[in-house]
């Protein structure tokens, strides 16, 4: 009700529907009272044109009578006079009776009374005196022959003196000899007559002789003026015969005025009278009975536009409010009831908005019940699987760090190894000073590769589990093939003879060249081909042959392992190359291994771009063919002989392993280079600020900071000459080499330190200028990387270490002193370089320092300074040695 | 209210009666022109005459009343659409030229004459005002008109006796003085028509068909009168016809007084003169006629157009004491006749 209430003051203003409600209301209103008052006017009209024309029909024809008694009185009159007996009277009491009938009958000018025989008795006027027996003969006149032949005559009219209508009647007497009266008689006594004769308000009645002259009207002086009218049609036509129109003739009267016109003859005399109404006059009532019907209309009208306006509101109003209902239903007010009160159909289908509307709400309500329960439910669905995704999160967190545990103990185990087989390596390279025999170059070359195969195999697993996740990538170089070849089969030589089968290398001539590629995972694949030979080879020989056909671009390299082993069978033959399988189970009890060998051999094998087939029968041995595709190298190089460097460049070398710094520091010197160490990143900034370096070797892998962030700090010391920085990793991923290439850092040298490899990543330099090699100084131990050492390597690989280290010092100072004593300068700089080396190791850094000093100078230094830096050397030895044991003591003790 | 003075209640029902006639006219006149009409009357009678008095204006029995009376039936009311401006050629010789050029130069719209002389004195001076004259025993004859049925000029009017009225007058004096042997003709005949001729044509032969002498007894001068009819009856069986003659009617009191003062039985044409004492008169009736044609002449009617009508009725008036006075009795025949006998 509220609503409605609301909507009463405010009521919208009529729409279409009401317009066209009212328009049509109207339209048919009007229709209907014009229709009507159109026949209406219109039969009105005709009915009193009709009623008109009878009414002035009638007045004409009592007009006409009236003239007709005018005359007939006359006419009785004078019979009266003719028909008193001649015996009766003398002539003067004949003249009486005409004075008495003329003060009777004014109109009577004038009476004379004539014999049977015509002859004249007595004339009686009015203007003239009187004449009695004048004895006169008229019996030729037209009134003595037309009162004979009939029973009275009316002569035509005639105009006395030039303006008075006249007209002469006579009749006769009766018996034997009777007497006949003729009267003039002055047609204008008829003005009075006609004058009287009311036709409605203005119209008027004249008369026309049977001539068509006028001979009475109102105006008295057109009837004096002998007007003709036989000229006007009407007239003409009505003295033709013709009667008048039923309706009424419209004309012009004589003043030019409009008038309805009928006319009547009157009896006997043959004139005609005419009755003429001015239509303003006579079409009055019409017009205004019209104008009463018009304005009845518009007073229907204006009722009509009245009733429609309240009607077509009265039928729109419960229309727009369903409207407005229908609206705010549609824009969702569901509460609206609407209040049609109108007892009809309008009011039902109200009924039916507001059923509508609650069962809207109804169902809104339902929908919205159902709505909240499945929102419920979906929130505890959407728990669930939150509360899943939660768990599935964490175990994949757990997987996560499981891997990232399994990478780091990787990673731990790849550093264990490799710390002491790097030790191994660099020995190994050390002791080729030059001076060594042959023999001895062989051996020491032999013992080098198999640290090289030792330490491929300790990466055999990482590399593994690097081609499982297929981060790992290639390192190419330029080698000898030929030598690589060699050293491989050199390397197996001894197994296979050991086990008294012969090993064949057949290697073709194309195969004496220098070529681009990887060498270690050649060799590993190699190896693993030519081991794998061997172990299943209990009798006979293996064959290794190897081809490299020079194609187009490179240079694909051949080489069969053929062996006459146990051999496979054919369902193993794929299989063979996957991960952990071998031919047997028994195999593997029978002769051991991963079984990753092979998988691993295919793995590079096609990340090289080659390929690795197998063609066995079982009992008749196995052939491994390995086909790879290889760069053709830009110039030769040499293994073992290292060629002298283009230039001699200041390196500063970035290492927290003093193992590594030694190894490095060497390698480094032996390609003629002046190194600088760095233990640390911060003091690899500090020392990049002061100095001038060509290039800085950054291990990545520092307690401080690590290498990229040195690079980068480096790079923004703002230096003028900016040195070319190489990474020192044994990270070699593809996520590694991204993130040193977002630090500027583009070329990497895997660790253990390859003093080939590193030589070429130095000789891609370019120009650099020389520069003094600045040493850090400060206490005889540098503590921290000691302690970093002893973390990482463990107490018992320090104690070893420095059990080494005692007794290498120890026979390197009795060397210096000796070199000293004898002025053996060479030798002195060496055993110092030695001394400094294996200080390194375990952070003697003042000894370090010195040693570094005294190799450097040792080849000016006199014979006396030889000798003072011998002692020096000792005493800080000692002192070294002494605060190293004070230091590593508590450890041990522990 | 009822302590109102009687005198403003007249003059307030008189300015009432006034603004009501006022009113009227204005409505009858409808579509005609609010310009004030003037309406100019010439007439032989001395202002101070009963006809003329402008006392005697309202009264129809005269012309001039008829006149007015007639016009404000037609809805002209004197003074407020039209002014009627009255001029008398009575006096000396010239007055009637002043008169006519004093009413000339209000440029009236209509000019009544009223008799013949004024007539053709009007006529003289203007061929465009409508001129309208009462009486004119001859127009045709005069020259006023072309014919009586269509004038044409500027002018038309009302025709008295006719010529042969003569004889008639003639026979009527007979019937009441049978023995006569001679009958006089008294005329001025500078105002009749044709100088007395038009009607003693008429006389002279009715008296020869009875044996009676006609003496015409001619006078100048309104002092002449008593002489001429007094030298007419010093010879016995007289009688005399007063003819048709402005001057007779001017200077009718003189001529009745004459008649009866020398015992001479006189039949006079219009009934002015038995107003005066006269025996008998017979005549055209006055019918209010000269306002119908001036209506019509004010409403644009030219009047050449309108034609010149002719008396309608006569009247036969008879005074049985001045009858009795001369010792004379009516026969039946004239008192048949009469319209009307006064004692």
């Amino acid at each position: 009700m509220n609503e409605t209430i609301d909507q009463g003051p405010s009521r919208p203003p009529p729409g279409r529907l009401f317009r066209k409600y009212l328009y049509s209301i109207v339209a048919l209103a009007f229709a209907a009272l014009a229709i009507n008052t159109g026949f209406d006017v219109w039969f009105s009209y005709r009915e009193q044109k009709q009623l008109l024309a009878a009414t002035q029909r009638e007045q004409a024809a009592s007009a006409a009578i009236q003239i007709g008694q005018f005359i007939g009185q006359i006419e009785s009159q004078i019979r009266w006079l003719a028909r008193l007996p001649p015996e009766l009277s003398t002539n003067e009491d004949q003249r009486l009776n005409a004075i008495r009938l003329l003060r009777l009958s004014p109109a009577i000018a004038e009476i004379a009374e004539l014999d049977s025989q015509g002859i004249e008795r007595v004339r009686v006027s009015r203007r003239v005196a009187d004449r009695i027996g004048s004895k006169a003969d008229l019996s030729a006149s037209p009134a003595f022959r037309g009162a004979n032949e009939s029973r009275a005559y009316y002569g035509p009219v005639y105009f006395f003196g030039d303006t008075e209508p006249y007209m002469t009647l006579s009749t006769r007497g009766t018996g034997r000899n009777p007497d006949v009266i003729v009267a003039e008689v002055n047609l204008r006594f008829i003005w009075d007559l006609v004058t009287g004769i009311r036709v409605g308000n203005t119209g008027k009645a004249y008369v026309v002789d049977r001539m068509g002259v006028l001979i009475a009207h109102p105006d008295l002086w057109r009837a004096l003026q002998r007007s003709d009218l036989s000229g006007h049609a009407d007239v003409r036509a009505a003295l033709d015969g013709v009667g008048p129109p039923s309706g009424g003739l419209v004309k012009e009267d004589l003043t030019g005025q409009r008038v309805l016109s009928t006319y009547a003859t009157v009896p006997s005399l043959g004139w005609l009278v005419f009755v003429e109404l001015p239509l303003s006059e006579a079409y009055a009532p019409i017009y205004a009975s019209i104008g009463r019907s018009t304005f009845l209309l518009v007073a229907l009208l204006a009722g009509a536009v009245l009733v429609s306006l309240f009607l077509s509101r009265r039928m729109t109003g419960p229309i727009q409010l369903l409207t407005q209902g229908a609206r705010r239903i549609g824009s969702g007010d569901l509460g609206l009831r609407l209040a049609i009160k109108t007892g009809d159909e309008l009011e039902a289908l109200g009924d039916q908005f507001n059923r509508m509307a609650a069962q809207l709400r109804h169902s809104y309500a339902t929908l919205e019940r159902k709505v909240i329960e499945r929102t419920s439910e979906l929130e505890k669905a959407r728990d669930q699987a939150l509360a899943e995704h939660d768990a599935a999160e964490r175990a994949r967190s757990v997987a996560v760090a499981a891997n990232e545990t399994k990478s780091r103990f990787l990673a731990v185990v790849s550093h264990e190894l490799r710390t002491p087989l790097n030790g191994v390596m660099g020995v190994l390279q050390l002791l080729d000073d030059g001076s060594l025999g042959e023999a001895q170059r062989r051996h020491l070359t032999t013992a080098a590769a198999s640290g090289e195969t030792l330490i491929a195999l300790v990466d055999a697993i990482l590399e593994y589990a690097r081609l499982e996740a297929s981060t790992e990538a290639l390192e190419p170089r330029s080698f000898r093939l030929d030598q690589l070849i060699e050293t491989a089969a050199d390397l197996m030589r001894p197994q296979a003879l050991g086990k008294g089968l012969a090993f064949d290398l057949v290697c073709d001539v194309s195969v004496k060249t220098t070529v681009h590629g990887d060498p270690v995972r050649l060799n590993r694949i190699l190896l693993n081909l030519i081991g794998n030979a061997i172990k299943f080879t209990p009798a006979g020989g293996i064959t290794v042959n190897a081809t490299a056909d020079r194609q187009d671009d490179h240079i694909l390299l051949r080489i069969t392992v053929r062996d006459t082993g146990i051999g496979i069978a054919p369902d193993m033959h794929e299989r063979i190359f996957e991960d952990f399988v071998q031919a047997d189970d028994s195999i593997a009890r029978r002769f051991g291994g991963t079984g990753l060998g092979l998988a691993i051999a295919r793995r590079l094998s096609r990340l090289m771009g080659g390929g690795l087939t197998v063609a066995s029968t079982p009992g008749a041995g196995s052939t491994f063919t390995f086909e790879v595709p290889l760069g053709e190298a830009a110039s030769s190089v040499a293994q073992g002989a290292v060629a002298p460097p283009t230039r001699q460049l200041r390196v500063l070398l970035v290492d927290d392993d003093p193992v590594n710094c030694e190894v490095g520091e060497a390698i480094l010197r032996r390609l003629g280079h002046h190194p600088t160490i760095a233990r640390n990143g911060a003091s690899a900034v500090a020392l990049a600020g002061e100095q001038s370096f060509d290039v800085i070797l950054m291990d990545l892998h520092m307690p401080d900071m690590d290498g990229v962030e040195a690079a980068s700090r480096i790079g923004k010391l703002d230096l003028p000459r900016m040195p070319r920085i190489i990474a020192v990793t044994a990270d070699v991923s593809s996520g590694a080499r991204e993130r040193l290439t977002d630090a500027g850092i583009v070329r990497v040298v895997s660790k253990p330190i390859l003093i080939n490899a590193l030589r070429e990543a130095i000789d891609d330099d370019l120009k650099v200028e020389p520069a003094a090699v600045q040493l850090s100084a400060g206490g005889l131990i540098d503590r921290h990387f000691l302690d970093d050492q002893r973390e990482l390597l463990g107490s018992a690989q320090i104690a070893k270490l420095h059990h080494l280290l005692g007794e290498t010092t120890e026979n390197l100072i009795d060397d210096i002193a000796n070199a000293a004593a004898t002025g053996d300068r060479k030798r002195l700089a060496r055993s110092a370089h030695q001394l400094g080396s294996a200080a390194s190791a375990l952070g003697l850094v003042r000894l370090l320092e010195r040693c570094r000093e005294v190799e450097l100078a040792a080849s000016l230094m006199s014979l006396a300074e030889c000798k003072d830096a011998a002692r020096e050397l000792a005493a800080l030895q000692k002192a070294s040695t002494s605060a190293l044991n004070d230091l590593l003591r508590p450890v041990d003790s522990r | 209210m009822t302590e109102r003075p009687p005198a403003l209640a007249v003059d307030r029902r008189g300015f009432i009666r006034l603004a009501g006639a006022a009113a009227a006219g204005w409505v009858a006149l409808g579509a005609t022109s609010d310009r004030m009409r003037i309406v100019a009357s010439l007439t032989a009678l001395p202002l101070d005459d009963e006809l003329t008095r402008r006392s005697m204006i309202d009264s129809a029995t005269s012309r001039l009343g008829g006149l007015i009376v007639g016009l404000r039936q037609r809805g002209w009311v004197e003074g407020v659409n039209f002014r009627l401006e009255l001029r008398s050629s009575f006096g000396p010789p010239g007055r009637m030229k002043a008169a006519i050029q004093e009413l000339l130069e209000l440029k009236p719209d209509v000019i009544l004459t009223g008799s013949t002389v004024e007539t053709a004195a009007v006529l003289a001076t203007t061929k465009t005002i409508p001129i309208v004259f009462a009486t004119a025993n001859d127009p045709v004859g005069n020259g006023f008109v072309e014919s009586l049925a269509h004038p044409g000029g500027n002018v038309t009017g009302f025709t008295s006796s006719t010529a042969e009225m003569g004889g008639k007058w003639l026979q009527l004096v007979r019937e009441a003085v049978p023995d006569i042997s001679r009958v006089g003709a008294l005329y001025n005949p500078s105002t009749t028509p044709r100088a007395g001729r038009f009607f003693l044509d008429s006389i002279e032969q009715e008296a020869a068909e009875c044996g009676v002498s006609v003496i015409p007894v001619p006078v100048d001068a309104p002092a002449d009168i008593d002489e001429a009819v007094r030298r007419f009856a010093e010879q016995p069986k007289g009688a005399m016809i007063a003819l048709v003659d402005s001057f007779l009617v001017v200077n009718r009191q003189a001529v009745v007084a004459a008649a009866a003062k020398y015992r001479l039985p006189t039949i006079y044409p219009f009934h002015y003169f038995m107003d005066a004492g006269g025996l008998m008169s017979y005549g055209p009736t006055l019918e209010v006629r000269s306002a119908d044609y001036v209506d019509l002449i004010l409403r644009g009617t030219k009047a050449g157009d309108l034609p010149v009508q002719s008396p309608r009725k006569y009247e036969l008036l008879i005074n049985r004491t001045v009858a009795r006075s001369l010792g004379l009795s009516i026969p039946f025949t004239l008192l048949a006749r009469a319209d009307e006998i006064r004692e």
